[in-house]
This record gives C-alpha cells, sequence and structure tokens, in this order.
C-alpha cells in the first residue's frame, strides 16, 4: 500500500516535472534572445574559453533560457586586433541587436571597445579576463557609466597570494619572469610591492616577450642574480620554454607560479619531475556545491578538467551576465541588466549554485522578489563600484593527473592578508 | 534598419581611416617604388602623438596637455613626419627588400618602445583619458558616429585630390622617373635622395594623419593596435586595390576591410554551431586566399597604374 503510494507520487512528480519541461521548452521557443560574445577563438588558448562560455549559454537554456526566452550566443573572433575587435563588437550591437557583450580577453582589445561601442550604445559588457589597472581607472572617474564588469580578480589576489608563499617557505629571495603585456606588468609591479612589504627581496625582475624561439639571455639574467626562488607571472607556451632553461641552467626547483600555469600542458611539456617544489596560486572555488558541481560538469562535457586560463573566469561571467538578464527580465535594457548584476551577487541573497537546477532555482527567487548569490567557478562573485572582484585563494601543487590543493584562504583571509601588506 | 545604417557609418568610418593609410603608402610604393615594411611605425606616432597631445593627464607617463584637437592631430602627423625623417636619412639608400627589413625592424622596435617605456606612453597598458572633440555638443551616440564620418570622408576626400594633383604635376613625373630608373633620373641633374626622402616624409605624415585619427575614433591606442598584422593589411589592400592607383588604394581599403569583416559576420551567423569556434581559423585562411589569388592571377591589382602622359609631344 506504501509502496503503491510512493510510486503514485514519484510518478505524479514526474508528470509534473514533465510537463514544467514541455511547459519551459515551448515557452522558450517562442523567442530567442541574442548575447554577444567576441573572443580571440583564433588563439590557442582562446577558443576553450569560449567553448566554457557557450558550455554556460547550453546549461542556462537547459533551465528554459533567460528572461523568457532562449538564450542564442553569438560567438565572433577578435584576432586579438583591436579594430577587428571593435567592429565585431559593434556589428554585434547594431546587426543583432545584443544588449549584453562578453569579452575580450586582452585589455588592450576589451578597453576601445568599452571606449567606443559598448558605453556610448548602453551595451553592459563583462569580461572573463581583461586584468589592467586602466580600467579600475575609469571607472573610477565615472566613464564606464556602471556598464562595466569583469571576473578576472586575479592580479591583486594572485600577487599577494604569491607573496604569502615566500614568506611561508621561507624564501630570502626571488627573481620574477613576467609576460611584458598589460596583466605582465601589473603582476610584476605588484609582486614585488608584495615581496618587499613582506621581507622577501627582488633580484631581478625580467620581460618576457612572447614568441621568442629562445630565452636564454632572460633566464641567464635572472639565474646570474642567485635568488632562492623564481616566480612566474606567465603563460604556458612561453613559461615551458622559459622554464625549461632556466632548469637546464641549473636553475633551482623551488617555483612559484601564477595562475595562468595551471594548465596540464605546462605540467606535461616541462615535465612532473621539474616541479616537485613548485607550488601556484590561484583565486579559488568556494567550499561549496556549485564548485564540484561546475568541475563535474566540466569534465563530463569535456572530459578533461578545467585547468587552463579564464576558464571557470568565463563561465562566471556568462552566468552572471544571464542571471542578471533573467533578473532585470524582459526588454531590458543594457543598463538594467547592469544595474541588475548586484541582485543576484548579492552576499545576503539566496545561494545558487553554478548549473542548470541553480539557474532554475534563481529564476524562482528572482521572479518572487528576492535575490540570489551566485556561487560561482571562481568564488562567491561580488564586484565593486568599479566592476572588479575579489574572491578566495587556493596555493596548489601539480600532480600527476592535474593539480591538488595544498591550503586554501577563505575570501576573509585574503581580505585580511592584503591589508597586512599595506 | 538604424542599427544597419549605423553599423555601416562605422564600418566606412574605420574603412576610411585605413584608406588614408593606404594612399600614405601607396605613394611611397606605387608611385616611388619605396618598400615602407615599418607602416605601422608611422601610424603609431600619429595616433600616440595625437592622444598624447590631445588627451587628458594621467599619472605615470606623458600626455594631458588638452591642446585644442586640430593641433594635436597636427602634432600626431609631425611625431609621424620627424620619425621618417630619421629613419629615412638612415635608411633610404637601402634597396627595395633591404628597406623593407630596416623599416619592419623601426616598426618592431617602436612596439617595443611602447610596450615598454611606461614613463613614455603608459607601456603596455596604453594610453587613454582622451575626450572625443565636440563629445559635449554631439553626446556619444549615432550623431557623433555620422558627424565624425563626414569629417574624416572629407580629410579622405582632401588627401586624395591632394595626391592626384601630386601624381600629375612635374614632381609626380619624377616621383615615377626614380622609381623606374634612378640613375637614368640623376642624370637628367636630379637628386634622387633627396627626392626620395621627400616622398617617404610626404607618405609618412599621411600615415600619420590616419594613425590620428584612429586614436580618435577608438579615444585609446595601445601597444597592441601597432603590431605588424596592420602593416600587412594595409599592403594586401594596396597590392589587391592596385599599386600606383590612388583610386585602386581607396578601393582595395574598403573591399579588404569589407571582406575581412564581412567574413566574419558571416561565419558567425551561417556556420553551423559546431564550426563556430574554428570560424576565426577559418577567416585567416579565406583571406590568404584571396591575397595568394590577386598576386597570382591579377598581380597588378583590380585597378592598375594608369598610364599618365603629364606633357603631350606637339605633331609636327
Amino acid at each position: 500500500m506504501n509502496m503503491t503510494l510512493q510510486r503514485h507520487l514519484v510518478r505524479g512528480i514526474g508528470a509534473v516535472f514533465g510537463l514544467m519541461v514541455i511547459a519551459g521548452a515551448a515557452h522558450a521557443q517562442e523567442c530567442t534572445t541574442k548575447i554577444g560574445t567576441v573572443l580571440p577563438t583564433s588563439v590557442d588558448w582562446g577558443r576553450p574559453i569560449a567553448e566554457t562560455a557557450q558550455f554556460a549559454v547550453d546549461q542556462v537554456n537547459a533551465a528554459g533560457g533567460a528572461a523568457g526566452c532562449t538564450i542564442e550566443m553569438v560567438l565572433r573572433d577578435t584576432q586579438v586586433d583591436p579594430k577587428v575587435g571593435v567592429d565585431a563588437a559593434k556589428a554585434l550591437v547594431d546587426l543583432e541587436g545584443v544588449k549584453v557583450l562578453l569579452g575580450a580577453v586582452s585589455s588592450g582589445v576589451s578597453m576601445p571597445i568599452l571606449t567606443s561601442v559598448t558605453v556610448p550604445g548602453g551595451v553592459m559588457q563583462m569580461s572573463c579576463c581583461s586584468s589592467s589597472t586602466a580600467f579600475t581607472n575609469l571607472a573610477e572617474e565615472g566613464k564606464t557609466e556602471g556598464l562595466w564588469f569583469r571576473t578576472f580578480a586575479t592580479t591583486a589576489v594572485q600577487s599577494a597570494m604569491g607573496a604569502k608563499v615566500a614568506q611561508d617557505k621561507g624564501y630570502g629571495s626571488v627573481a620574477i619572469l613576467y609576460k611584458n603585456d598589460d596583466w605582465g606588468q601589473d603582476m610584476a609591479r605588484l609582486i614585488a610591492a608584495d615581496f618587499e612589504a613582506v621581507g622577501v627581496a627582488v633580484t631581478a625582475s625580467v620581460a618576457i616577450n612572447d614568441g621568442q624561439p629562445s630565452y636564454r639571455a632572460e633566464v641567464t639574467e635572472a639565474l646570474g642574480t642567485q635568488p632562492d626562488a623564481l616566480y612566474l607571472a606567465l603563460y604556458p607556451a612561453e613559461g615551458t620554454a622559459a622554464v625549461r632553461e632556466w632548469i637546464s641552467l641549473g636553475g633551482t626547483q623551488k617555483m612559484i607560479l601564477a595562475n595562468s600555469l595551471k594548465s596540464d600542458e605546462f605540467r606535461e611539456n616541462v615535465g612532473l619531475q621539474y616541479l616537485g617544489e613548485t607550488v601556484g596560486t590561484d583565486t579559488a572555488s568556494p567550499r561549496s556545491e556549485s564548485a564540484d558541481a561546475f568541475r563535474t560538469a566540466y569534465v563530463e562535457r569535456f572530459e578533461s578538467e578545467p585547468n587552463g586560463p579564464g576558464l571557470g573566469n568565463s563561465y562566471d561571467a556568462t552566468m552572471i551576465a544571464l542571471l542578471a538578464m533573467e533578473a532585470a527580465g524582459k526588454d531590458a535594457t543594457g543598463a538594467d541588466i547592469a544595474a541588475a548584476v548586484s541582485k543576484v551577487t548579492d552576499p545576503n541573497g539566496t545561494a545558487v549554485t553554478a548549473d542548470t537546477a541553480g539557474f532554475t532555482k534563481a529564476k524562482d527567487i528572482l521572479a518572487g522578489g528576492g535575490t540570489v548569490m551566485y556561487q560561482g567557478a571562481t568564488g562567491n562573485v561580488r564586484f565593486d563600484a568599479n566592476g572588479d572582484v575579489s574572491a578566495p585563494a587556493v596555493i596548489w601543487a601539480f600532480t600527476e593527473s592535474g593539480t591538488e590543493e595544498v591550503e586554501y584562504l577563505s575570501l576573509e583571509d585574503v581580505d585580511s592578508f592584503i591589508a597586512s601588506l599595506n | 534598419m538604424i542599427g544597419t545604417i549605423s553599423y555601416l557609418v562605422f564600418f566606412a568610418t574605420t574603412a576610411s581611416i585605413l584608406a588614408i593609410a593606404v594612399l600614405g603608402l601607396n605613394l611611397q610604393w606605387g608611385n616611388t617604388g619605396l618598400f615602407n615594411g615599418g607602416v605601422v611605425a608611422f601610424f603609431g606616432a600619429g595616433a600616440y602623438g595625437t592622444l598624447i597631445l590631445g588627451g587628458t593627464p594621467q599619472d605615470g607617463h606623458l600626455g594631458g596637455y588638452g591642446l585644442f584637437y586640430p593641433l594635436a592631430l597636427l602634432g600626431g602627423m609631425i611625431a609621424a613626419g620627424l620619425m621618417a625623417w630619421v629613419v629615412g636619412l638612415l635608411t633610404l639608400r637601402l634597396r627595395h627588400d633591404y628597406l623593407a627589413i630596416a623599416t619592419f625592424g623601426v616598426a618592431v622596435a617602436f612596439e617595443n618602445l611602447m610596450r615598454n617605456a611606461e614613463w613614455l606612453a603608459g607601456g603596455a597598458k596604453g594610453v587613454r583619458g582622451f575626450e572625443r572633440p565636440l563629445r559635449d555638443a554631439l553626446g556619444d551616440g549615432f550623431l557623433y558616429n555620422i558627424a565624425f564620418f563626414f569629417t574624416v570622408l572629407i580629410i579622405l576626400i582632401a588627401v586624395y585630390l591632394f595626391l592626384e594633383r601630386l601624381v600629375a604635376s612635374p614632381f609626380g613625373r619624377l616621383l615615377r622617373a626614380i622609381r623606374e630608373d634612378e640613375e637614368a633620373a640623376a642624370s637628367l641633374g636630379k637628386t634622387p635622395s633627396r627626392i626620395r626622402l621627400t616622398a617617404f616624409i610626404t607618405g609618412s605624415v599621411i600615415l600619420g594623419l590616419a594613425g590620428g585619427l584612429y586614436g580618435t575614433f577608438y579615444a585609446f591606442v595601445s601597444p597592441q593596435d601597432v603590431l605588424p598584422t596592420l602593416t600587412f593589411q594595409i599592403w594586401a589592400m594596396l597590392i589587391v586595390g592596385g599599386a600606383g592607383n590612388n583610386r585602386g588604394a581607396v578601393f582595395g581599403a574598403f573591399l579588404i576591410w569589407g571582406a575581412w569583416t564581412a567574413s566574419g559576420w558571416a561565419l558567425s551567423r551561417f556556420a553551423p554551431i559546431e564550426a563556430q569556434l574554428y570560424t576565426g581559423s577559418m577567416q585567416f585562411v579565406l583571406i590568404g586566399v584571396v591575397i595568394v589569388g590577386m598576386l597570382m592571377w591579377r598581380p597588378q591589382g583590380l585597378l592598375p597604374e594608369r598610364l599618365v602622359v603629364s606633357q603631350r609631344g606637339s605633331k609636327e
């Protein structure tokens, strides 16, 4: 008797669910909302970032789309060329009528898009990966009109964590190799200041230009100063080349890596046996189910761990943008959507996970007039007035199959450590 | 509808700015035979010069002189001209591919200087904080873009007319004489080295003008804007359009920039979802095929150089 009842109940719930899905699908078919994405898909590390954004869109569509419509992501390539990126953004805004633009990666592309397309056009722009401090300055001057956000939290957090590692390991001196672009230059400046603050001497700070066949001269310069350890703010291709030369010239294996080197490619190409004493830093997933959900779903979809620069950030940027679209409702303007971002990243809101179920739950809460706290792949993302984020951090090391966590620092730990540096 | 017009205006502005640059290169290569492989350095000098002179003050680097806009633009052109003068004195005795390699080196050095000298132009972060002229009066939207487009168009037409007259004048004939046979020109009492330098500087000033307009349009310039890709793009426009023909230069600029953007748009719209991620790479292949095809089947360009007879012999 009890069993039958239960079976009925299950069947009933199943039927209701089925109807909901059908209703959702039917409802979603009525309309399509386009969002624009401008990413460097013709560059090796740009493609996974775009795939991850599409992945987030697919999950939201599985929950019936946002603001009552199926979401279609229109993807354009920037070719890391500002002209091409700006033109693509303008075409998306004018021809496709998007109100939300995701991208770009390079600050040198995101910036002209912001100043000549999205701000004049009243479109919300959310970048996964642009790191230049120039955006913060622009926002402080009020020139982004609240339309600019980025989920890339890592420059300040990252450099502080690098300093913490050096301090904890007791390194007396460190040499720095950095990528010679806006991100790398910012990193090099910040980390040098942070090392100094914790009493670690910086013996050399050497710029690494992209695409050189050899970095022997740069590596020799750093090696000549005989540091206890090496700090690397590089991307996998150049990082691999530089570290190979560093090790082959007898450099120490005591290395500290920025999150850009948290990559299987780097680990395999350098060789795990040379990375025994190497640790890296990254902004961390929160201690919640959502981070695991993202990881599990990602592995299921792509059959590899989400290791690579900007993947979690890209996922979060897309999810938050779509949540904000949901919160802003149908036919919202870019400014409305931008204003709704605070409703979906509210620290006092109901926590929602980063997957289809989380999005469905958020929909209900938002429909009831509540606010939600999005728990994403890079943490409990919370934007400040300039559209910047802070995040918890993790210190990690390489293993046979990927990376493992060495230490976790909550948002409070990170903030207090950063405060202690000043 | 308004969206389409708005986009077309935006597209035409970028294309017109590039067309001005192609006209500058055409004077150097098409008419005088100077292989400038460092187009982007002079373009960049114009852009950086204009933004540094006309921008608002920024921490940590030169700039913020807030000059009246036409003066800032002129300053950018002078910066490009001065650089061309120095580079020209050093390299113009080189011929063809040697000149190309030397000027290419100058362009790479320029990019590296801008990337590394933070005190000069903000390093990799670039120069921002430039207020577009008349922004207060025209706002930030469609109206501004229309007004800016017509300004650029008028400048493009002015540059075109100036170069047409120059090419038809005895000076233009001299340029072609030097291009075809320098020794013959010298034997007639001309000084090819001076004329070559004059043509090189004039062309570079025009490139600087294009750069200044480009910087104004985006209100931002960074080392990413002065990568060798731009040199390649401007050369492709000239080769496809027709070297030695000003009309061809303008046509090539619109055609190549149109193909560049339209292929990206078409691929994003019509390619299947699974292929979307590869459209960027496919676009490179398509553009490469067009340029190789041009070079194989119509190396003189779509609008080849016309025979100019500047003085007809009298019939007896």
